[in-house]
């Protein structure tokens, strides 16, 4: 129990901001994974299927993790015809916090926290 | 008449100036021969050399190869999206599609918020995942291409061929009499070497020059050449000599 939370605490050594965008937005794999497909492609507006086809994962888990993403102001959910699609917020601030995010993704150390955080989330 | 100017060495005199303003031109080739290639130089040249701020609409390919294709002609495109210059969005047939039908569309408010002039769309052979009804791909192409003038956009249009080397595929869905401009991009052997070759088929609305000409891909992206001499046959990929010998009696003569 102990050992528990000296690793929850050494993993919580992390910028505030980047923590809390953690927890609240990127609690899960396939939202890493969407969270960083937007980054990347900023204007992209597709369907579920055919993000889920970019992102290289099951269609159902990212058509429920789009749509949580969506409920917490990272994406817009919108109707397009018969088509749900989905595109980035053009929230500045929500989109400052995503490139934050993924720069530090970048760094070994930063993964290995944001990791530890996912699983424990996952609990 | 006005003109698009693509840019491309040597392509702008077989255009005889360039392309014509808010019409569609389709590329048409073998994978590698080039046809994301010349259509990024369109892009490029359009910002940079004649002030045309310009959209990558890809259905495949993500964004960053974009960036790092680019790079390796030393087009920065992550500096002109920065610039508000270039925009590349990714999505699928079926969305841009209704996207383009619709009223204030994102295609249709990025074109007109950053002023676009010009526009690549790689590729259109995606459209063939909607239908497999030749007419309807016909008549959904038809809608797309026309949403495109519509926004004033001069539209570069990639389509695939499953063909390396030999005569173009037979289109059973009419796609090249709805664009208005039809470039044939095709490897030609030669002598046990591989050449590149390029033909302008058809241009709706103006002379163009009929010549089958070589082009290369350097380190500064397409540069059109001479067109081929002494050999006949070249679209399909395996040109002959052309008459040795009556070339010979003619000669002696």
């Amino acid at each position: 129990m102990e050992r528990e939370d000296l690793v929850g605490r050494v993993m919580a050594d992390m910028d505030p901001e980047l923590l809390a965008f953690l927890r609240t937005r990127v609690n899960s794999f396939v939202k890493w994974d969407l969270i960083r497909f937007f980054g990347e492609n900023p204007h992209t507006t597709d369907t579920a299927e055919n993000i889920a086809r970019y992102a290289g994962r099951n269609v159902e888990a990212t058509r429920a993790e789009l749509a949580e993403l969506a409920a917490q102001g990272v994406l817009v959910e919108s109707h397009l015809g018969e088509m749900t699609v989905y595109s980035l917020t053009s929230n500045p601030e929500i989109r400052r916090l995503i490139q934050r995010f993924l720069e530090a993704s970048n760094d070994r150390q930063f993964r290995v926290k944001a990791i530890y955080h996912i699983i424990r989330g996952m609990r | 008449m006005e003109r698009v100017k693509t840019g491309i060495p040597g392509l702008d005199e077989m255009l005889r100036g360039g392309l014509l303003p808010q019409t569609a031109t389709l590329v048409e080739g073998a994978p590698g021969t080039g046809k994301t290639t010349l259509g990024m130089q369109f892009i490029y040249h359009g910002i940079v050399d004649y002030d045309e701020p310009g959209i990558i609409l890809t259905f495949e390919q993500f964004p960053s190869q974009f960036y790092r294709d680019a790079a390796n002609f030393g087009w920065d495109f992550r500096k002109l999206e920065d610039e508000g210059k270039l925009r590349i969005i990714m999505s699928s047939p079926e969305v841009s599609l209704v996207d383009l039908q619709a009223v204030g569309g994102q295609i249709e408010a990025l074109a007109r918020e950053m002023g676009a002039r010009r526009i690549l769309v790689d590729s259109l052979s995606h459209f063939q995942r909607l239908t497999s009804d030749p007419l309807q791909l016909r008549h959904l192409t038809y809608s797309f291409v026309n949403g495109l003038k519509r926004e004033g956009l001069t539209a570069v249009l990639t389509w695939e061929s499953p063909v390396l080397l030999g005569e173009p595929a037979e289109y059973d869905v009419g796609i090249p009499f709805i664009i208005d401009t039809y470039i044939l991009l095709r490897y030609v052997e030669i002598e046990s070497a591989v050449h590149k070759a390029l033909l302008v088929l058809k241009m709706r609305g103006s002379d163009h020059d009929k010549d089958i000409r070589q082009f290369d891909i350097s380190g500064r992206g397409i540069e059109v050449r001479s067109k081929f001499e002494g050999h006949e046959g070249i679209m399909s990929g395996s040109p002959r000599r052309m008459a040795d010998s009556f070339v010979q009696a003619f000669i002696r003569r």
